[in-house]
């Protein structure tokens, strides 16, 4: 349903005091009643779900009565009739037991009577028909006018003109004139451009950029679009970006070992660079690989879903954690394009929201087909070829072009790039005298075997293999079915050096067979493993058999599978004959299997095309389809808290009927129908809107009056005042001290962490210190290991990226102090800032730090502090300390800039340092 | 003892000033600052309602925000202020420890009943693995006569202050999950510690020092890494604070080589000075909360490395723990333990690893390595019991004992093969936990399992019945003691769990 506002209902509102236009309009969402009759969001649906749904919800249905869902409000309950019966409030069950006096009888249950208002307005609406409205999450209008409110309004704006900047400013004023407050002023032209180079490119403005701003040389507007050209602006909106994909350099869990994924983090901020359309960015990383003929950069995009975790723990089945893995790219999905909290629908309907149970597994069909099963390797990787090895791979694809299809052209491309499809080890059964050794590998003794089920051969006269074995003379012999059946392929097993891909002579066959795995080796003791095998395959023959040089290709494309190549986890969907069928779980277990599913998304949004196929690539379709009422809100949302530190819904992660209101419904949605089809999906744009804005452009200098009316911001009657995150804090530093590298992308790298932070059971993985200028890198290359992550951003309340973090909560602790006051890292840099400030007028040294650090001028008074306490620092230095260690850096300092380094270790801990104000 | 007394009386002292106003802490604040004018702020705002911390009051603003680790009452009325978490992390074999099962030895070596095996999961056990009677021999000991094993010979003497659960069981039988589901709740990552709960709920009785203290013992940490004791969704702040024996106590404490004391303390002068300019001029509360953070960390520099330092402990205390000053051990650990909830810290949280006893060698043999774990815990836990009780600070104290699960009655056949030294899988059927300390039952022993060890056959409790009682303990109704979060409440114990009344005093 979209929401339409006849227009006879428009000139009668246009009558009404333009003031409550917005909270008109949000009170008659969804509903084109007149304005006595009874609205079902806003005035039943919030008693419905305080006092009813816990009994009669998704969870319970006492008595066979919901009120979750129109056609279970209005069903027959366990009595047979139904408790609702629309328009005779007086012969409803629902409205006659608010009213009963027994306690037994009486509804909510065991509860407070309702309050006779409550009652009222529940009569009322059954009495008026019982309408069942929808909830303003679930509908999007097809247009909202701005406010004309200020143009004509008596509100007092402080410096005429100076706060409406753009469209933005009048809803802000239509609501900050109706609770009868004033906006800020401007900021301070120091202040301002300090705020908006942390909000676009988390650094500090250069000192050109200050300069000429500050000078009048270059207009605001001019400053935003300079800084969102900045290739800083990528790497400051990816950190963003990158908690929600729950990127992280380890595979999580007990043994959390590493994994290549920074191929990811960098192509975010490259597309964040570019400003690829945010449809665009959620196609490719939903379902890059099933677009047609996918690019390098489109199958990259894909990882964005394999940051999930993976179990590598000894005794974990794999089923359970590829379980895992789905189970999160669902709730991820949800949670990152939908504000939508499914991991409750997993076990029962929805709660409150209008999601039905078998809708989650329909939304878990979507992703239940891809070939990862969380094994070790985390395959499929996407390969990375190097030129001699690419040149390689062209000359064995175009001699099977020459000689072959294109389906084999494909299955052979596929098959180098990322090794699609194959049989893993974990799919065998029946093990006699042998196990899947560590629940890993595929290990037979001597006299063992075992049986993998229903494998499509191809008709292929040979058979790829990828083992390790640490004894020789193993005969290994595969049959059809069992001990007794044909004969396929026999063939001698040896040492080998760590893990091999081997082609091996198989019997043509063409129909699916059971391969039964038959291991000799008299030569070895009992209970031994003949060989470690991780997968086997099967691909059409190579075409051109008799042709001069197909055995030079048939080497050439055996070497090329065993080459050593960098590689990144990505998404594969599952060829036909390898689907996999998804299954309802009872309540949530994976263990207890029932009704098979469809791929399909929740009834209450915008319905599925037809012509959408029926995977991911579908689901990305319908994401960024513009009648989806969630997806441009939500990104609106969580754009407008990275820069206001709140979002207009304050619950970010969650919109439905249990969130917040959103404060300024119409901004809303007006910013979100303008992102979609003004600014095409443009993020830069919208990001631009949103800074031009005289909202953000106000002081954020606070009264306590002020306070007392609106702690939080809701109504922004001034500018954000915001700690800054945990990278910004640490850019900071090493931008203002000079230190800072520019050099972008790249793996991991390893800044000083304090010994011993890295403990991890069975991984060998160290904490290898970075030299040169990898020391001194953006926060955001900064190695991320889930189980240990980098501690002085988890103290500034960054996250270990295990699930996916929508909002990071801000603290303040005192760990936070003692980092910047102690951790080497900020030392060094307040060290390297001090040098700056070493003038021959120390009084001048330090305004110059003070300044170069916060922007702003150091008045006389905190010139006096720090003053004093440069001089207290000089009088403890001045008795020796040259002959002393000087906080554990390499160089001896004089008194004069020891004294400066405590200076300026004491800047960089100040509130004006830490914060953008 | 004497200087113990003093501290009562003088904390006593400070409880009655704390609870006539709870302003305390902004006073505090207040003074330390200078007389500088929190009047305007705190004018006309609510204090936080009580046992639901997260709910903001629309003043929105209270003495959480200057603080969020200010103390807050519990909705009940609390039997423990404090708890102690011992976690054997790789789970402890309740077989040769607590859990004496003598028809298991008549058993030995027998293979072990199919129907036991029927529809169960084993992280290594394939086939049909052999029947391992018990490694150790079993005494009933004290008053209350339950059975303890000879693996703990100081044990015994305080077995009649524990309450024994026979019978506890977990669906999670790998490492990772299982800590995370005993310590979190769900075997999944992303939501809170019990420590985390705790101290979101409670706040920390001292301002000097983290509410919520993790030590670690036994040469590496817990498989789940440091989310055993992370906030999940909680703020970070209320994250446990690895206290280490080596380095820093804290990361980052020590103040930097050439950096006196009274340097720093100007340093924080100076910040606090222009901090509180800043105040004037925007006014915003998070100013203040900043300058009391810088106090906090100044303090807190004087009060952990204090609290941390076992040296000064009189000899007959290090006797009595077996203390290894300068090390990482399980006894300094205990030790520890007791001076940080003597000082107030809230939680305090034990991890000492190597119990995982498979049998693949010595070292985790049943009949070997298990003994020295044994050993190792012994005298200290002993200890810490006996100590908390000396000082009367046991009354307030819950002191929790286990694994993340037990272990099998079968002997481990990893993948199907004989195996050199006895060993036992993992196991999540049943096995035993205990608490002791303020409100528990003393020497009581709730939950059988049957004949071998294998199943719980009376008395089952689970995971959620375990936390639900530990929050119960401390004032808390664990089924209204939520966060919200994504638009809906959260628990730590989700949507189950019950008190364990059997064990309560």
């Amino acid at each position: 349903m979209t929401f339409k506002t006849p227009t006879s209902e428009k000139n009668t509102l246009r009558l009404i005091k333009k003031v409550y236009l917005l909270m008109l309009a949000a009170m008659i969402y969804g509903c084109n009643q007149s304005s006595e009759q009874i609205d079902f969001s806003t005035q039943i649906k919030p008693i419905l779900n305080s006092k009813c749904i816990t009994c009669h919800g998704g969870v319970k249905k006492n008595s066979g009565f919901s009120l979750l869902f129109k056609e279970e409000a209005f069903a027959a309950t366990k009595s047979g009739k139904p408790a609702i019966i629309p328009g005779d409030a007086a012969g409803s069950e629902f409205i006659k037991r608010l009213h009963e006096e027994d306690p037994e009888l009486r509804m909510p249950y065991e509860k407070p009577k309702l309050s006779e208002e409550e009652i009222d307005l529940l009569t009322k609406w059954v009495d008026q028909g019982a309408q069942w409205g929808q909830h303003w999450a679930y509908s999007l209008p097809a247009k909202v006018d701005v406010p004309m409110v200020a143009l004509e309004a008596n509100i007092m704006d402080k410096e005429d003109g100076t706060f409406v900047q753009n469209d933005i400013d009048h809803f802000i004023l239509a609501r900050l004139e109706h609770e009868a407050l004033a906006p800020n002023r401007p900021a301070a032209k120091n202040i301002i451009i300090r705020r908006l180079a942390f909000d676009l490119t988390g650094l500090p403005p250069s000192e050109t950029l200050v300069k000429d701003f500050v000078k009048g040389m270059l207009s605001y507007e001019d400053a935003v679009d300079l800084l969102l050209d900045q290739a800083t602006y990528g790497e400051k909106w990816a950190s963003w970006w990158l908690d929600l994909a729950r990127y992280a350099d380890t595979k999580g869990y007990e043994k959390d070992q590493g994994r290549s994924m920074w191929r990811y983090r960098d192509w975010v901020i490259d597309a964040l660079n570019k400003d690829m359309p945010y449809d665009q960015f959620t196609t490719e990383q939903l379902a890059g690989d099933l677009l047609p003929d996918p690019s390098v950069d489109q199958l990259i995009a894909t990882a964005f879903h394999r940051n999930t975790m993976n179990n590598d723990e000894g005794g974990t089945e794999d089923e359970e954690f590829r379980v895992a893995a789905v189970l999160d790219r669902v709730n991820t999905t949800f949670s990152v394009w939908q504000s939508t909290t499914m991991e409750c629908v997993q076990c029962h309907s929805h709660p409150y929201d209008p999601f039905k149970y078998e809708e989650y597994y329909q939304a878990m069909a979507f992703f239940n087909n891809t070939a990862d099963e969380d094994t070790p390797d985390e395959s499929p990787n996407i390969r990375f070829w190097n030129e001699s090895q690419k040149k390689k791979k062209e000359e064995i694809l175009s001699w099977i072009k020459k000689y072959g299809s294109k389906n084999q052209v494909d299955a052979y491309d596929d098959f180098l790039s990322f090794t699609e499809p194959k049989y893993l080890a974990h799919d065998a059964q029946e093990f006699v005298n042998g196990e899947l050794a560590d629940t890993k590998y595929l290990a037979l003794w001597d006299n063992g075997s075992c049986i993998v089920e229903n494998v499509n051969t191809k008709g292929a006269s040979a058979m790829y293999m990828n083992y390790a074995a640490s004894v020789n003379g193993t005969t290994m012999t595969i049959r059809n079915n069992g001990k007794d059946g044909e004969l396929l392929a026999q063939f001698k097993i040896d040492k080998t050096d760590g893990n091999i891909i081997r082609k091996i002579p198989f019997k043509k066959i063409d129909r699916p067979v059971n391969l039964y795995f038959e291991a000799n080796n008299d030569a070895i003791p009992k209970q031994v493993s003949t060989s470690y095998i991780t997968w086997f395959t099967f691909l059409e023959d190579l075409p051109g058999p008799i042709t001069t040089g197909f055995n030079d290709i048939d080497q050439s494309f055996l070497a090329l599978l065993n080459a050593q190549t960098p590689t990144l986890p990505i998404m594969v969907e599952n060829r036909r004959d390898m689907a996999r069928a998804t299954q309802i779980f009872e309540r949530g277990n994976w263990l207890l299997q029932a009704d098979t599913v469809q791929p399909g998304t929740p009834k209450s949004l915008n319905p599925y095309k037809e012509d959408w196929p029926q995977d991911r690539l579908g689901l990305s379709k319908w994401l960024v389809s513009k009648e989806n009422p969630l997806t441009a809100r939500t990104l609106v949302n969580r754009v407008w808290y990275q820069i206001f530190g709140r979002g207009i819904v304050a619950s970010l992660e969650d919109m439905g009927t249990q969130s917040d209101p959103p404060t300024h419904p119409a901004l809303l949605d007006w910013l979100s129908l303008r992102f979609m089809n003004e600014h095409e999906w443009g993020m830069k744009a919208l990001i631009k809107d949103i800074v031009m804005s005289g909202t953000y452009r106000q002081s954020s200098v606070l009264t306590p009056e002020l306070y007392q009316r609106d702690p939080n911001n809701e109504l922004y009657a001034r500018g954000p005042r915001l700690r800054l995150t945990a990278e910004e804090i640490r850019d900071q530093a090493l931008a203002v001290s000079g230190l800072l590298s520019n050099k972008m992308f790249g793996p991991g790298v390893m800044p000083p962490q304090p010994e011993g932070v890295w403990q991890t059971v069975y991984s060998n993985a160290a904490w290898v210190e970075s030299k040169g200028e990898d020391k001194f890198r953006r926060a955001i290359y900064t190695y991320l290991k889930r189980t240990s992550p980098y501690p002085s951003f988890i103290t500034f309340d960054a996250g270990s990226r295990e699930v996916c973090t929508v909002r990071r909560t801000v603290t303040n602790t005192p760990l936070q102090a003692l980092v910047t006051l102690n951790d080497p890292v900020y030392l060094e840099a307040a060290y390297a800032f001090a040098k700056t400030m070493d003038l021959e007028n120390v009084e001048e040294g330090i305004s110059i730090g003070f300044e170069k650090a916060t922007l702003s001028e150091i008045d006389g008074d905190k010139l006096d502090v720090l003053k004093g306490l440069y001089d207290e620092a000089l009088v403890a230095f001045s008795s020796g300390t040259q002959e002393q260690n000087f906080m554990g850096l390499a160089e001896r300092p004089s008194a004069k800039l020891a004294a400066l380094t405590v200076v300026a270790n004491a800047i960089m801990n100040l509130d004006e340092f830490l914060t953008k104000a | 003892m004497k200087n113990y007394i003093d501290r009562l009386i003088a904390e006593k002292v400070q409880r009655e000033l704390e609870t006539k106003t709870r302003r305390h802490f902004i006073k505090q604040c207040a003074s330390g600052m200078g007389g500088l004018a929190l009047g305007s702020i705190f004018m006309g705002c609510d204090p936080l309602p009580s046992g639901k911390p997260n709910s903001r009051q629309q003043s929105g603003f209270s003495e959480r925000d200057l603080n969020p680790l200010a103390t807050l009452p519990p909705p009940f009325s609390p039997r423990v202020k404090n708890v102690i978490y011992l976690h054997m992390a790789g789970a402890p074999s309740q077989l040769e420890m607590f859990d004496y099962k003598p028809e298991l030895a008549k058993l030995h070596d027998q293979e072990c009943p199919q129907s036991l095996l029927e529809g169960k999961k084993f992280a290594f056990i394939r086939g049909t693995p052999k029947l391992l009677g018990p490694q150790a021999s079993f005494k009933q000991e004290g008053e209350s006569g339950n059975w303890v094993s000879d693996n703990l010979p100081h044990f015994k003497k305080v077995v009649d202050e524990v309450a024994f659960l026979k019978a506890v069981h977990t669906d999670q039988f790998n490492h990772g999950p299982a800590q995370l589901f005993m310590h979190t709740g769900s075997p999944r990552l992303g939501r809170p510690s019990i420590g985390s709960w705790v101290t979101y709920g409670l706040g920390s009785e001292n301002q000097n020092l983290p509410g919520f203290v993790v030590l670690t013992s036994g040469g590496n940490e817990p498989s789940a890494g440091k989310s055993v004791w992370g906030s999940g969704f909680l703020p970070s702040v209320y994250q446990g604070v690895q206290c280490r024996s080596k380095g820093d106590p804290v990361l980052y404490l020590e103040d930097p080589e050439g950096i006196s004391r009274d340097l720093k303390q100007h340093t924080i002068k100076a910040i606090n000075e222009i901090n509180k300019k800043e105040y004037a001029r925007y006014a915003d509360p998070e100013i203040l909360a900043r300058i009391n953070q810088y106090e906090m960390a100044y303090r807190m520099q004087i009060a952990v490395p204090e609290v941390m330092n076992i040296n000064d402990e009189p000899a007959y205390i290090k006797e009595m723990y077996g203390v290894e000053p300068g090390k990482e051990s399980f006894a300094n650990n205990c030790l520890l333990a007791r001076k940080l909830v003597e000082d107030g810290v809230r939680f305090v949280q034990l991890f000492d690893w190597g119990w995982d006893a498979h049998g693949t060698d010595p070292s985790t043999a049943v009949d070997l390595g298990l003994k020295n774990k044994c050993r190792e815990i012994d005298r200290p836990i002993t200890a810490l019991l006996l100590d908390l009780k000396q000082r009367g600070l046991l009354e307030d104290t819950l002191v929790v004992w286990g694994g993340e699960f037990g272990r099998t009655p079968m002997q481990e056949n990893r993948e199907g093969k004989t195996m050199g030294f006895k060993g036992r899988d993992h196991h999540g059927d049943a096995f035993t936990m205990w608490m002791a300390g303020g409100g528990i039952k003393k020497g009581a022993s709730h939950g059988q399992t049957d004949a071998i060890g294998f199943s719980g056959v009376e008395g089952r409790v689970s995971v959620h019945d375990m936390h639900a009682t530990i929050l119960h303990l401390l004032g808390f109704d664990h089924e209204q003691f939520t966060f919200d979060f994504q638009g809906r409440p959260f628990r730590l114990t989700d949507v189950e769990g019950e008190v364990i009344r059997e064990i309560l005093a």
